[in-house]
């Protein structure tokens, strides 16, 4: 096994950082999300290697929160159109967790599969490596497990991390994961370790059957009553590492300006609001349910799989106590209406 | 710096506007072109989004394609709209597209065709319509129904008056919501004129666009003369964005409209959520 010891990380990763903007998770202020190394400060910023999550999932890495598309001038009647240059820069997820790492997965679903291929994503999702820190400690709202995520074995990670006793196991699962373990060999040393045994989940769920379900429980009186504490604030598609909707916007000064693509969310009124005043999800019902039926049934006819990791970033981070696992159990014991 | 070629399904080609129409008060038909020719091609029913750049997209049909250019039928609703319905000809927008599924215009052939039409929903229909035209001995007969509140809201005047009317095997039906001094054709709502006409549903494809509330009571009638849900065929609408199934917004369950539509037949609608 190739292994290094805790007080070795920063090496490490200062040492991928001379090819790579690598992103490491950190607590900055009352913030913790995966921030670039080379934003580093050690009067403001702790690497949180060892705690759970990071509040942020990382899906701004490969889908920026805002990102330009192209530029434009007017001229008269003329325009020129200008494509944005994406940055081309090799990028590093160092300890992302599984959850957001099949969360990329998803996205890499969305973003390169059915007819059409996003290459402002792809610009960016080529260029990351994934290096994954496995999950032996599964947190208060962490259910993972529950939507088919297995902690240990992150699937599309290029590097898996295991803390042992002391230190981490290096384990290269591809090409570009080989590319990275030359890169800092002289870092690891060979050591036979013990492994963790992983500890139970707190919270756990069961989706077998709620995809086939929910296509008889689209008129039930349930949405009502479930989403009436629902502010629609957003804030639970925000957090999700794999809400992936995005708006298209308009910025000029007079005749020029740019086109640029930003996060959006189906909760809110505008996401469906049609010129000429039509809105198909006018009400905050409506929009609540689409968000549920979206991630635990329409993702999963389309793609396979429910749009959602078991991260439980939406628990915590939700206002009104909407649960999605809670949402999932009523889902499970709701009568079909008639 | 120039023009991009777009290899990048979301960044716009320009086009030029060459030619402008006012079919009605509020709706104008834009001819485009890119280099004497069309940007794309682009089959009957299928959408383009329209960008004037500093301004806004919006995603329309395409409610004809020459060699030479491409028209939409753009009805003024909207901040965008009203400013595009402001521009002259010579003015550049960005197109991108084609997107959607379009019409079944290949497993329509042999069947006589049923268009029902409201307000700018001719738009859309007008591509099929033209298409069937454009290749008439693979269509049978042809009848088109088609209304507008008023006499100045019908769209296309002059090809529903005067050109589709001596088509070969074509009947022509129009209506007005209410009467007025300079009309002397039928007065009432299209799917009270549809069950009027009472068309037979035998070999017969029906083709519905038009105000949501029209194509509810269109669907009943046409159920209620014995159209199956395979021969009812309509195009939806929502909001659109990216045009490429990704940005979210124009499902109707699992289902994109951008994507995956507009075109549905009545038998696809059933199984979808009420949302449409």
């Amino acid at each position: 096994m190739k292994y290094f010891k805790k007080g070795q990380i920063e090496k490490i990763i200062d040492r991928l950082a001379e090819k790579a903007d690598v992103y490491v998770p950190m607590l900055r202020g009352q913030q913790s999300g995966f921030y670039s190394w080379k934003s580093y400060d050690e009067n403001y910023d702790d690497l949180i290697f060892d705690l759970l999550n990071v509040y942020s999932p990382p899906k701004n890495i490969v889908l920026p929160q805002t990102e330009k598309m192209y530029s434009f001038d007017q001229q008269g009647q003329e325009i020129i159109i200008k494509p944005e240059e994406i940055p081309v820069e090799p990028n590093v997820i160092f300890g992302i967790r599984s959850c957001d790492v099949k969360a990329i997965e998803y996205l890499d679903e969305v973003f390169f599969t059915r007819t059409f291929v996003d290459e402002f994503y792809k610009a960016r999702r080529d260029q990351v490596t994934i290096v994954a820190n496995a999950c032996y400690n599964p947190g208060t709202n962490c259910f993972c497990k529950s939507m088919g995520v297995n902690p240990l074995e992150p699937e599309a990670a290029d590097v898996i991390l295991r803390e042992v006793e002391n230190g981490y196991v290096w384990e290269s699962k591809t090409e570009k994961g080989n590319i990275l373990t030359k890169q800092i060999e002289d870092l690891l040393e060979e050591k036979e370790v013990e492994l963790y045994e992983p500890n139970r989940f707190v919270r756990k769920v069961n989706y077998d059957g709620v995809a086939e379900k929910l296509k008889d429980l689209f008129d039930h009186p349930m949405w009502e009553k479930y989403s009436d504490p629902c502010q629609t604030c957003g804030i639970c598609t925000y957090m999700c590492p794999t809400c992936y909707c995005f708006d298209v916007q308009v910025k000029n000064w007079g005749e020029e300006g740019y086109r640029f693509r930003c996060w959006d969310s189906c909760m809110y009124r505008e996401y469906t609001q049609m010129a000429g005043g039509h809105n198909p999800r006018e009400a905050a019902t409506e929009r609540f349910r689409n968000r549920f039926l979206h991630k635990l049934q329409f993702f999963n006819e389309r793609y396979g799989t429910p749009l959602c990791t078991g991260c439980g970033r939406c628990v915590v981070a939700c206002p009104a106590g909407v649960d999605i696992i809670r949402m999932i159990e009523l889902i499970k014991g709701a009568e079909p209406s008639v | 710096m120039s023009n991009c070629s777009c290899e990048n399904p979301l960044i716009p080609q320009i086009v030029e506007v060459i030619k402008i129409v006012d079919e009605t008060p509020d709706v104008k038909t834009f001819y485009v072109q890119k280099d004497n020719g069309v940007p794309f091609d682009v089959m009957p029913g299928q959408l383009a989004m329209v960008s004037l750049l500093p301004v806004g997209e919006g995603m329309f049909s395409v409610s004809w394609q020459e060699d030479d250019h491409l028209q939409f039928a753009i009805k003024r609703v909207g901040v965008m709209t009203d400013e595009l319905h402001a521009i002259d000809v010579g003015q550049r927008l960005g197109v991108r597209g084609p997107y959607g599924n379009g019409f079944p215009v290949e497993k329509c052939k042999g069947q006589d065709m049923l268009f029902i039409g409201g307000g700018i929903g001719l738009a859309p229909l007008r591509s099929f319509i033209k298409y069937c035209f454009k290749h008439r001995e693979d269509y049978g007969k042809i009848t088109i129904i088609y209304g507008s509140r008023s006499y100045d809201d019908l769209c296309f005047k002059e090809e529903l008056f005067e050109k589709w009317p001596q088509e070969k095997d074509t009947q022509v039906y129009v209506t007005i919501d209410n009467a007025e001094e300079k009309w002397d054709g039928h007065v009432g709502y299209v799917p009270a004129y549809l069950e009027e006409l009472n068309p037979d549903p035998q070999n017969t494809v029906a083709v519905t666009c038009g105000p949501p509330i029209m194509i509810k009571f269109v669907l009943q009638a046409l159920e209620k003369m014995g159209f199956s849900d395979e021969q009812v065929i309509t195009t939806l609408e929502m909001r659109m964005k990216c045009g490429i199934g990704k940005c979210g917004r124009c499902n109707i369950g699992s289902e994109y409209i951008c994507l995956d539509g507009p075109v549905f037949d009545l038998a696809q609608l059933r199984k979808l959520p009420p949302e449409w």
